[in-house]
């Protein structure tokens, strides 16, 4: 009986024994099939599709190591990276409006940090992210980057690059040649918002607007009277333009909105109060440095999406002088009735806000650790985090801004 | 209870008062007549004498006194004009909130093998710089601060600090703390920030 059972025992488990090993191998022969049979393989290099709205540049200064700044290519849609080149020393970057190119104002000293200084301007291929023409500049501006640091024209034809060597000037380049077409003297003046194909708009230190007009061939210029008041509320450099009319919002640091038509007549109109547009009281400017409300800060502190007029302001509670804070809410505006129409809290505090510019537009911000966060503009909901995409993320470009 | 009933009774009690008054004289003969028979002119001499004597030393001795002890955070002696110096101190120049540090934007070079006005070795200061105007409350005093960087080393990463009062644009290069401020050195890069007096501001 015992002899019998074992042997029962014994066939059922080689039975069994049998059976697994056909399945792994019907498995296994399944894997060989869908494996391609490895073979030799050559190197090569990724090339991608022309630019999409929805395929950001991410400006990265690198603070703790400004050398190594770098500009990274990231798909929005799907929070990954696509690819990057370095940006040298507070390093800024504009795009063809086309997507066609673009173009890196960077700073390299010819043995590291020391020797002959050289002021670059490379054209990069946006498919390959490789350099069609490295320029070299007369000269740039050194200072963290801000957008208005450098601006391209509306049929991306002419660059401007502030300088401060030896003295405020824009340099305005040809991008077809890839020459300086003309160095504009703006003594007193700063920065370049561009206005259609034949212009841009300087801030000046009086607290009005310098306007020059290319379309002689020379430089025409044009000073507005001082409209606001830099020692008491001065406006931000991050304030956003829409370049194909000029339309310029110049946001104050008590939260003032000043809408501004540029061109080589400027006219500004009278300011609306972001607080007031939240149904607040107007926030008190540097007559009461210790008012505590809401109030506009960070460093690429607002976005507009143009097709639609809204704007976006990170915004945080503190006292007057606090203009450099990150924000701890977007609040989105409409630009024709200055009216909120949400505020949108952030997981953590931001300096930075950026937009795409088609008809599902994203919102971009970042945090101190590096990360990049993607919004759904319309829903105000977070759809993907790039955690550490970088060490300090200064701001978006995106196609079409 | 209003002022007015307080007087209209005082008015009325005046009789009342004349009799306690003579209770109170008679009472105080009683008890200066009841010491004076249990106690000798020596004694009250002695005793006297010892109070004048150990009495001065009471205030020297080891107890815990209000005036003495040091209060976590002592009263300002002056007002502060803004937020910033209302926190501000004056001993630690390596935190943020040094007095000095009012509008400063970057690495301290107090913390980067620097002073609070001089710059690390292997750096050097740059003649040009912008000016920021902090007061100090030790002395009650605003002072000029020239924000002077120290330059030819790339950035010294210590934790950095971002001090933005007064802190103006690019386009106001004389307030603005975002410009590196390399000029005139031999390559402009930005290894850490010093805060130099240049003046008194008050």
């Amino acid at each position: 009986m015992r002899y019998s059972t074992a042997f029962r025992s014994g066939k059922a488990a080689l039975m069994l024994g049998v059976l697994a090993l056909g399945a792994s191998s019907v498995a296994s022969v399944k894997a060989w099939a869908d494996e391609p049979v490895v073979q030799e393989e050559e190197s090569d290099i990724i090339k991608l599709s022309p630019v999409t709205p929805h395929r950001i540049l991410v400006q990265d200064t690198a603070g703790t190591h400004a050398k190594d700044g770098r500009i990274y290519v990231v798909d929005a849609d799907q929070g990954k990276l696509l690819g990057m080149v370095q940006a040298a020393y507070n390093a800024n970057v504009v795009q063809d409006p086309k997507g066609r190119a673009f173009y890196v104002a960077e700073t390299v000293w010819s043995r590291g940090n020391r020797g002959d200084r050289l002021d670059l301007l490379p054209a990069y291929d946006p498919q390959t992210l490789t350099i069609t023409n490295d320029e070299v500049l007369p000269g740039r501006a050194l200072v963290t980057p801000k957008k208005n640091d450098l601006a391209i024209n509306q049929d991306g034809s002419r660059v401007y690059i502030f300088s401060m060597v030896p003295t405020n000037a824009v340099h305005v380049i040809d991008t077809a040649t890839h020459k300086v077409s003309q160095t504009v003297d703006l003594p007193g003046c700063a920065l370049a918002y561009p206005w259609g194909n034949d212009g841009f708009t300087s801030i000046c230190a009086d607290g009005g607007l310098a306007n020059v007009s290319l379309k002689s061939g020379k430089a025409d210029v044009t000073h507005t009277k001082p409209f606001f008041d830099p020692e008491k509320d001065a406006v931000f450099e991050h304030s956003p333009t829409r370049r194909s009319d000029g339309k310029t919002w110049f946001i104050s640091y008590s939260g003032l909105v000043y809408p501004t038509a540029l061109s080589a007549d400027s006219k500004i109109e009278p300011a609306w109060s972001i607080q007031e547009a939240a149904g607040m009281k107007k926030a008190p400017a540097a007559e009461a440095p210790f008012a505590k409300t809401w109030r506009p800060g960070g460093w690429q502190l607002s976005a507009l999406h143009y097709a639609s007029g809204h704007l976006f302001v990170l915004m945080h509670e503190g006292t007057f002088w606090t203009h450099k804070k990150p924000g701890t809410e977007i609040w989105e505006l409409d630009t024709a009735s200055h009216k909120l129409i949400r505020r949108i809290k952030l997981p953590v505090p931001a300096s930075m806000v950026g937009v795409t510019q088609d008809d599902k537009p994203l919102l971009f911000t970042n945090d101190n650790a590096g990360d990049l966060f993607i919004w759904d503009m319309k829903t105000g909901k977070q759809i993907h985090k790039m955690p550490h995409l970088g060490d300090d993320l200064y701001f978006t470009v995106a196609l079409g801004e | 209870m209003l002022l007015s009933d307080v007087s209209a009774r005082a008015n009325t009690s005046g009789e009342k008062e004349s009799q306690s008054r003579n209770l109170l004289d008679r009472a105080v003969e009683r008890l200066t007549r009841h010491v004076a028979s249990r106690s000798s002119r020596r004694s009250l001499l002695g005793r006297a004498g010892a109070w004048a004597t150990f009495g001065a030393l009471v205030p020297t001795l080891p107890v815990m006194r209000a005036s003495a002890a040091t209060p976590s955070k002592p009263a300002p002696k002056f007002k502060a004009p803004t937020p910033f110096a209302a926190e501000a101190q004056t001993k630690d120049p390596t935190a943020c909130n040094y007095w000095r540090y009012c509008a400063i934007d970057g690495y301290l070079c107090a913390s980067c093998g620097g002073g609070v006005h001089s710059c690390p070795p292997g750096t050097s200061p740059s003649p040009t710089s912008w000016i920021g105007t902090c007061f100090n409350p030790g002395d009650g005093q605003s002072y000029l601060v020239a924000y002077r960087d120290c330059c030819g080393q790339d950035a010294c990463s210590q934790p950095m600090c971002l001090g933005t009062e007064g802190d103006q644009p690019s386009y106001r290069p004389q307030a603005n703390n975002d410009i590196i401020w390399c000029f005139g050195t031999g390559a402009l890069i930005y290894n850490c920030s010093t805060s130099v007096i240049v003046g008194n501001a008050s």
